[in-house]
């Protein structure tokens, strides 16, 4: 006789903080935009830092987060260490991420102590991961990624603080080559390692996909690896050619990547195009077009290129990867915790049944149409555009945290 | 005691809330056998490795067999080989998917 084990679910309680906040920092930071204008639209401009920082922390990382509560078991095949400490992870990183985001739109003394409470908070996180795979007998590719991943983030946090750090004038250090460093290690080193591993486990399953070869993710993981040592290596040693030769390793790893996804898309036995599928299909090709006007740049030098390449890893391709997944995790979460006890007793529901049809797609609709009006705008340094399409994004993100409290709430 | 078609009616109560399919038109199940004593076997297999159900579905087949009567003891085996694929399924559930 087995019991059902919460191994493969933690309870709902510990994750559902991290989907609900993800959401609202969604919203908040398609709010954001309505503050920019073509003036300011500059990569160390310390409005694009704040804006990045609520992005990135507070919706990528927290929904990330939440995600891996509930995926490293199942990817690891080992329950957590120390799963409460989770309860931990959310508050601190929300406190932190707000004062990071204040701190650099004009309070500077904030940010060593947002700077303290997010590596806090992250390291929390990167050591529960580090102690739950101490249990993991043989490592395969998917469980290796997980531990690169989280490896490169431990360093991108630490360079993080030294750059909090000198923000606030408490250090002295050279913040644009560490910036460099903190990007890559956190961007390419933890949040594409991340996606590139899990995908390869949610995707076969959601499209019932079977018959591909992992090779391509192996070399995929590989090439974005080194791209990523390169690029903190070239941080302390002035030689271009080993920035160039990291830059072209990471769209060489991106392309394989997507080449992988093609290949799974292809095989799958689950042909309908539901919410997941297009918003996964947005994601990639957002990432595609965003390597393209990458590579645009390092040709021509333009910045509204890189700006525009950037925004479109940001919330065209994590973002549309992050939403969509979100309408397959949180529906099985709540499905677990509410209605699992109860099968074989009453009808249930289908997961399906419990992701709102025509909201998720007003979600995707105005969200895909608010990242393509801004992508242009970026490129174009119109303010109207930037403003119109915060306007499809900020409906796009109201219809994301009204269908995060449906899917909670479903009885 | 119940031949391999009565235990496989047991067991298409059971539905993948993710598919909306039972496990038996999913050609999931691989054989299942009951002596006479009342002990059932039953081996099957799940869609993907990394499926966050696995111990509950292997639950729900186990007790969708012990409900029947007389059944003493219900062995569920979850196997890797063959690997399940699309092709395992009934022409229902492949022409629902879009795969047929």
């Amino acid at each position: 006789m087995f019991s059902i084990s919460q191994d493969f679910a933690p309870p709902f309680k510990l994750i559902s903080p991290f989907f609900i906040l993800g959401s609202l920092f969604y919203l908040l930071a398609s709010v954001y935009l309505f503050f920019f204008s073509a003036d300011n639209l500059y990569i160390l401009d310390t409005k694009v830092l704040s804006f990045v920082h609520l992005y990135l922390l507070g919706f990528v990382m927290m929904t990330i987060f939440g995600a891996m509560a509930q995926l490293v078991p199942v990817v690891l095949e080992v329950g957590h260490a120390a799963v409460e400490l989770f309860y931990a992870i959310w508050p601190l990183l929300g406190i932190g991420t707000i004062l990071m985001v204040v701190g650099f739109i004009g309070y500077p003394a904030l940010l060593p102590y947002g700077g303290t409470v997010v590596l806090i908070s992250l390291m929390i996180f990167v050591m529960e991961i580090f102690a739950t795979m101490k249990n993991v007998k043989k490592l395969n590719l998917v469980m290796s990624s997980v531990l690169i991943s989280n490896t490169f983030l431990f360093f991108g946090i630490i360079f993080g603080l030294v750059m909090a750090l000198g923000y606030a004038g408490t250090i002295e250090v050279d913040i644009i080559s560490l910036l460099r460093s903190h990007v890559y290690l956190v961007i390419g080193g933890y949040v594409i390692i991340t996606l590139m591993g899990l995908s390869v486990v949610l995707l076969p399953m959601f499209g019932l996909s079977h018959g591909f070869s992992m090779k391509p993710l192996e070399v995929a993981i590989a090439l974005m690896s080194t791209s990523v040592v390169l690029v903190v290596l070239s941080s302390f040693v002035e030689y271009a050619a080993i920035k160039y030769l990291a830059y072209s390793l990471a769209v060489a790893s991106l392309l394989l990547y997507f080449y992988m996804v093609y290949t799974i898309f292809k095989t799958r036995a689950r042909k309908d195009l539901d919410i997941y599928a297009i918003s996964l299909i947005y994601s990639y090709f957002s990432m595609i077009i965003s390597l393209v006007l990458g590579v645009a740049y390092l040709l021509v030098s333009y910045e509204p290129l890189l700006l525009a390449s950037g925004w479109l890893i940001f919330f065209g391709f994590f973002g549309f990867a992050i939403t969509g997944h979100v309408y397959k995790i949180v529906p099985f979460l709540v499905w677990f915790e509410r209605f699992s006890p109860l099968v074989g007793k009453e009808k249930v529901p289908m997961l399906a049944d419990m992701v709102p049809a025509k909201s998720s797609h007003a979600q995707f609709v105005f969200s895909g149409v608010g990242v393509a009006i801004i992508t242009v705008a970026i490129l174009a340094q119109n303010d109207t555009l930037i403003k119109a399409g915060a306007s499809f994004l900020v409906v796009g993100a109201l219809a994301l945290v009204r269908n995060m409290f449906y899917m909670i709430n479903y009885k | 005691m119940y031949s391999k078609e009565e235990l496989f009616l047991a067991i298409s109560t059971v539905i993948d809330p993710e598919v909306g399919f039972n496990l038996v038109e999913m050609g999931l199940i691989y054989d299942a056998e009951c002596d006479d004593e009342g002990n059932a076997h039953v081996t099957m297999t799940l869609s993907t490795k990394a499926c966050p159900m696995h111990q509950m579905i292997q639950q729900w087949v186990k007790e969708s067999v012990e409900k029947m009567a007389n059944i003493k003891e219900v062995v569920v085996d979850v196997v890797w080989e063959p690997v399940w694929n699309i092709t395992m399924a009934e022409d229902n559930v492949k022409k629902a998917l879009g795969g047929a």
